[in-house]
């Protein structure tokens, strides 16, 4: 089909001692929905972590749009196009909601030093952050200071906000945690609505969102990849079972 | 060579005061994530309080009972004052202990004068241990070594291996887990910020008898401590003590030489130029040894901003 | 909004008649009262908008300071600029001394930071001395206002009203900058900085420049300080004015904008209008932060949102004694410390130790205060803030209950409807 867009090959960790990657190989392409699965502790926040540029690999590579991105900065990894949301949310907890996209949006519009403008007269970027709360649900919220809001919108804030820079590659860190089932539906189609034509790469707990929204998944187990495939595929896949799955999806 | 032999003891002695104030700030910053602006309070402290009591009791026992009521005001600090701001967030506490700090000086320009007061070793020891190149060493600066020295053992052993100390490394390492196991870590911290006080006190003691005992020495030390600990990585007790030892040895050696740059660049024949120039290239590096520190930090800052030992991000 | 503007509008008034209302050495004072709330508001962009606590800006106000006094001198004298736009001079050297200080400074983040912004005000104050060229050593530096523009400046009114000029556009220039891109990256850069990077922004470029920004205010108000007082003194960088810059900006409020500006003019002038009558004046200061760091984290200003919100939610009924109590409680934990402060410092002062010792038989002379002799010996003398203390801790405790009390009951009531 495609080039994969996102590419890692033998990526290890390690902290001190303890090997978190122990060699991990992922191909993400382009426009796909790539769910990462796996039981706690395996490494998914620390796969997510290495490839954003929070934290730099002790081996191997991750190649990004053909640039090869293990150990840049997040800002760099940033703008080549690749945005991520987090799994503890990470938002500005004493502005507005509005504010809180605003801020996102600002950069992909070039406005990051800009000093002789004012923010509230720039069109665009007003009519952007309304667009972005509008596809979340949050437009009513838009005054509400960010931090007093429910958890749950938190987490569709977190989206947005991950959605700002237009990016190729999104990677979603749990997004659904602490949802209701409507909440994880709407969450769920909101996702497939905004990653057609790019692609993502998901963590999340609830299988049914897993297996519903994906075109292929990984298992992540100790640090490895240990079966990656279409959802029937890993479904049938006998070692995840036992890794992982148990008596949950054997009919 | 006598003259570089004398100011590496010196500057030994000095880095080892040094680390005795800065190693309790490592280690409650380590533990409670907040920098105490008010720990070189505790070593103005120490010094004025030995000094009260040194008419009343004595020189050696001022030296015990000074450290312990330093460190019942380093309790009372964390347990009335800290605690009740630690939910609002690390600069607030910061903020805090600076305003603290800030008291404590003032107050001590109430009670004992805006100037120097005469806190001085006893006759009895105020004897040279032995000659140098002629001029005779103090034993006074050997015992401040010498107590430093003890105090860091002491502590080190204590950490390592009693109860006491590995509750504590439990405490500062994963406080959550602790209190889970049943310590009661609140009394923990209070413990070990007492014991930081204490520390810093009993270096204020011994040191304030020999250097001046006045209300800005907290500060000088202060921003002497601080410097240690960007330099040599906050957290790090290993980087306090290298950077504590390295800070006071270049100061002191500084403070022997008596040339410029203007001299150096006489070696190359440009002396005339840079003396022209003047200013920076005339200063001597004896009148700017009090400057070197800072450099250092700044040149840490741009090579390795995580400090000697500490670590990265 | 309407009302705010009106108020500021109001203010700026207020601040025109000034000359013609106070007399020379009042409108001195008011002089340096518009100085440190410049200062303040610049300082409140690192550290209150965001969030970047630096315990070292009295260097730039020094060399913002410096580089004015040495514009002045320019040219034999006649000075690089007319000498209305002196300040320049300041802005210009607090902004490229602020840029390299805080190239380094914002390599780290919140308390490194504090600590690193302390060691170069350090350096700056250890170095000063020894460049007699540039700072001028122990005298300083002195220069003279030239005539420019068909003023003489000769008059203390014409200096006030080029310093309100200059403050004016400052605060408000501070003001118009939290409503462009960078002004809201800097509360940005407060609430999570983290989060910054991930968005794609040079968290320490971003830093850098709002430090540049906020020293190059500072050097304003440095420079503004120079030209009225005509001289400039390695003094200025003394820890001291770092520390009541802090001190001022917190006490005023972090929460408001004019906050900073506020608790600023506010110490200013206590400390004018107070320091004749006591030595402990920065004792109180200290111990007025501190009080306000435990109780009133948002400072004074911050009283004004909190008392609005209150009424809003209990009523002006139930409001009015709380308020009462708090400012009775208040009056007397104040009247009851300071009169204890005053007390100790007379008690413990140089020149009653050496009355003391003159008669040996009469250990504790009495010390004056208020005018009257009162004596340390006796327990009536410490029984009065003894008593001042607790009457005010016991109204303090009054008042909160009842506040308590009056919240608690909104809550039922409104989960009884």
């Amino acid at each position: 089909m495609s080039d994969p867009v996102l590419s890692i090959r033998g990526l290890r960790k390690a902290f001190g001692p303890t090997e978190i990657m122990r060699g991990v190989d992922l191909d993400l392409l382009g426009a796909e929905r790539h769910a990462l699965i796996g039981p706690n502790g395996a490494g998914k926040s620390t796969l997510f972590h290495l490839i954003s540029g929070h934290l730099a690999p002790t081996a191997g590579t991750i190649h990004f749009d053909g640039h090869a991105i293990g150990g840049r900065t997040p800002q760099a990894i940033n703008r080549l196009g690749l945005a991520r949301s987090f799994q503890i949310t990470n938002i500005f907890p004493k502005l507005t909601v509005f504010e809180n996209v605003r801020l996102a949006v600002m950069r992909p519009h070039g406005l990051a030093y800009t000093f002789w403008k004012f923010i509230d007269r720039d069109r665009r970027v007003r009519e952007e952050t309304h667009r972005l709360l509008e596809l979340v649900r949050l437009s009513a919220r838009a005054s509400t200071v960010a931090g007093e809001m429910a958890y749950s919108e938190q987490r569709s804030l977190e989206i947005a906000m991950t959605l700002a820079s237009d990016p190729k590659v999104i990677l979603l860190d749990e997004p659904m945690a602490g949802m209701s089932n409507e909440e994880t539906h709407y969450t769920a189609e909101l996702i497939m609505e905004v990653t057609k034509g790019r692609a993502l790469m998901l963590v999340e707990h609830d299988m049914d969102v897993v297996f519903a929204l994906s075109d292929r998944i990984s298992v992540l187990v100790y640090g490895q990849v240990i079966a990656t495939g279409t959802p029937d595929e890993i479904r049938a896949n006998a070692s995840v079972k036992e890794a992982y799955l148990g008596e949950e999806v054997s009919e | 060579m006598d003259q570089i032999i004398v100011s590496l003891m010196n500057g030994v002695i000095y880095g080892l005061l040094l680390f005795m104030v800065s190693a309790g700030l490592t280690l409650i910053f380590g533990m409670m994530g907040v920098l105490n602006f008010a720990h070189a309070s505790f070593y103005m402290l120490g010094a004025y309080f030995a000094y009260t009591l040194q008419g009343v009791i004595g020189f050696w026992l001022a030296l015990v009972v000074s450290p312990v009521l330093v460190g019942l005001v380093g309790v009372v600090v964390e347990r009335f004052f800290l605690r009740r701001v630690h939910h609002h967030g690390h600069a607030h506490e910061l903020l805090l202990t600076f305003g603290l700090s800030f008291i404590v000086a003032e107050s001590i320009k109430l009670f004992f004068g805006n100037f120097p007061v005469d806190y001085r070793i006893p006759a009895s020891l105020d004897v040279s241990a032995f000659s140098v190149g002629g001029a005779q060493y103090p034993l006074y600066r050997l015992l401040m070594g010498g107590i430093a020295i003890a105090m860091f053992v002491l502590i080190y052993l204590l950490l390592t291996h009693t109860r006491v100390g590995i509750v504590v490394r439990s405490a500062i390492y994963k406080p959550r887990m602790a209190e889970a196991l049943g310590h009661n870590v609140p009394l923990v911290f209070m413990g070990v910020f007492g014991v930081g006080a204490a520390l810093a006190g009993l270096a204020g003691a011994v040191a304030g008898a020999f250097y001046t005992t006045n209300p800005n020495m907290a500060l000088e030390l202060g921003v002497m401590v601080f410097v240690v600990v960007v330099v040599g990585g906050l957290g790090s007790l290993g980087g306090a003590m290298l950077a504590s030892l390295l800070i006071g040895v270049v100061t002191s050696l500084a403070v022997a030489v008596d040339r410029s740059l203007a001299d150096l660049f006489a070696l190359f024949g440009a002396g005339d130029w840079a003396t022209g120039v003047g200013g920076l290239m005339t200063l001597k590096v004896s009148s700017l040894s009090a400057t070197i520190p800072f450099a250092l930090m700044l040149l840490i800052l741009l090579v390795r901003p995580s400090g000697l030992m500490g670590e990265k991000g | 909004m309407k009302t705010g503007l009106l108020l500021i509008l109001a203010g700026v008034a207020a601040l025109a008649a000034l000359p013609f209302l106070l007399s020379q050495g009042l409108l001195n004072a008011a002089i340096q009262m518009l100085i440190a709330a410049l200062f303040a508001s610049a300082y409140n962009l690192l550290c209150g908008q965001a969030g970047m606590l630096s315990f070292g800006h009295a260097a730039y106000f020094g060399v913002g300071a410096f580089g004015t006094v040495h514009a002045m001198n320019a040219i034999g004298g006649a000075g690089l600029l007319p000498t209305p736009l002196m300040p320049l001079a300041g802005a210009a050297c607090g902004l490229v001394f602020g840029a390299i200080a805080g190239w380094f400074a914002t390599q780290r983040t919140g308390t490194y930071f504090a600590m690193i912004t302390l060691a170069i005000a350090e350096l700056v104050h250890s170095l000063a001395p020894h460049l007699k060229g540039l700072f001028g050593g122990e005298a300083g530096m002195s220069t003279m206002r030239m005539p420019a523009w068909g003023f003489d400046f000769g008059s203390t009114t014409q200096v006030y009203y080029l310093t309100l000029a200059w403050v004016l556009a400052s605060v408000g220039l501070l003001y118009l900058f939290t409503r462009t891109p960078m002004g809201r990256l800097s509360y940005g850069l407060r609430e999570n900085s983290h989060r910054l990077r991930f968005l794609g922004y040079n968290v320490h470029g971003l830093g850098m420049m709002v430090f540049a920004i906020s020293a190059m205010f500072s050097g304003i108000a440095g420079g503004l300080q120079v030209v009225s007082n005509e001289s400039a003194n390695y003094v200025v960088f003394d820890p001291a004015l770092s520390a009541a810059v802090v001190l001022n900006t917190y006490i005023g409020g972090v929460t408001m904008f004019l906050g900073p500006a506020l608790g600023a003019a506010l110490m200013t002038f206590f400390g004018y209008a107070v320091s004749d009558l006591t030595q402990s004046w920065l004792l109180y200061q200290g111990i007025l932060f501190v009080g306000v760091m435990m109780f009133m984290p948002s400072g004074l200003t911050g009283l004004i949102g909190t008392t609005g919100r209150l009424r809003q939610r209990i009523g002006l009924s139930k409001l009015l004694p709380v308020v009462l109590l708090s400012i009775a409680a208040a009056l007397l934990l104040s009247m009851g410390g300071t009169f204890a402060v005053e007390l100790l410092q007379r008690v413990f002062s140089q020149d009653y130790r050496a009355l003391a010792r003159l008669d040996p038989g009469n250990p504790w002379p009495p010390v004056t205060l208020l005018s009257r002799a009162w004596s340390p010996a006796s327990m009536a003398t410490w029984a009065v803030p003894v008593v001042l203390i607790g009457a005010g801790a016991v109204l303090a405790w009054v008042g909160r209950r009842s506040l308590n009390q009056a919240v608690e009951q909104t809550v039922d009531q409104g989960a009884a409807t």
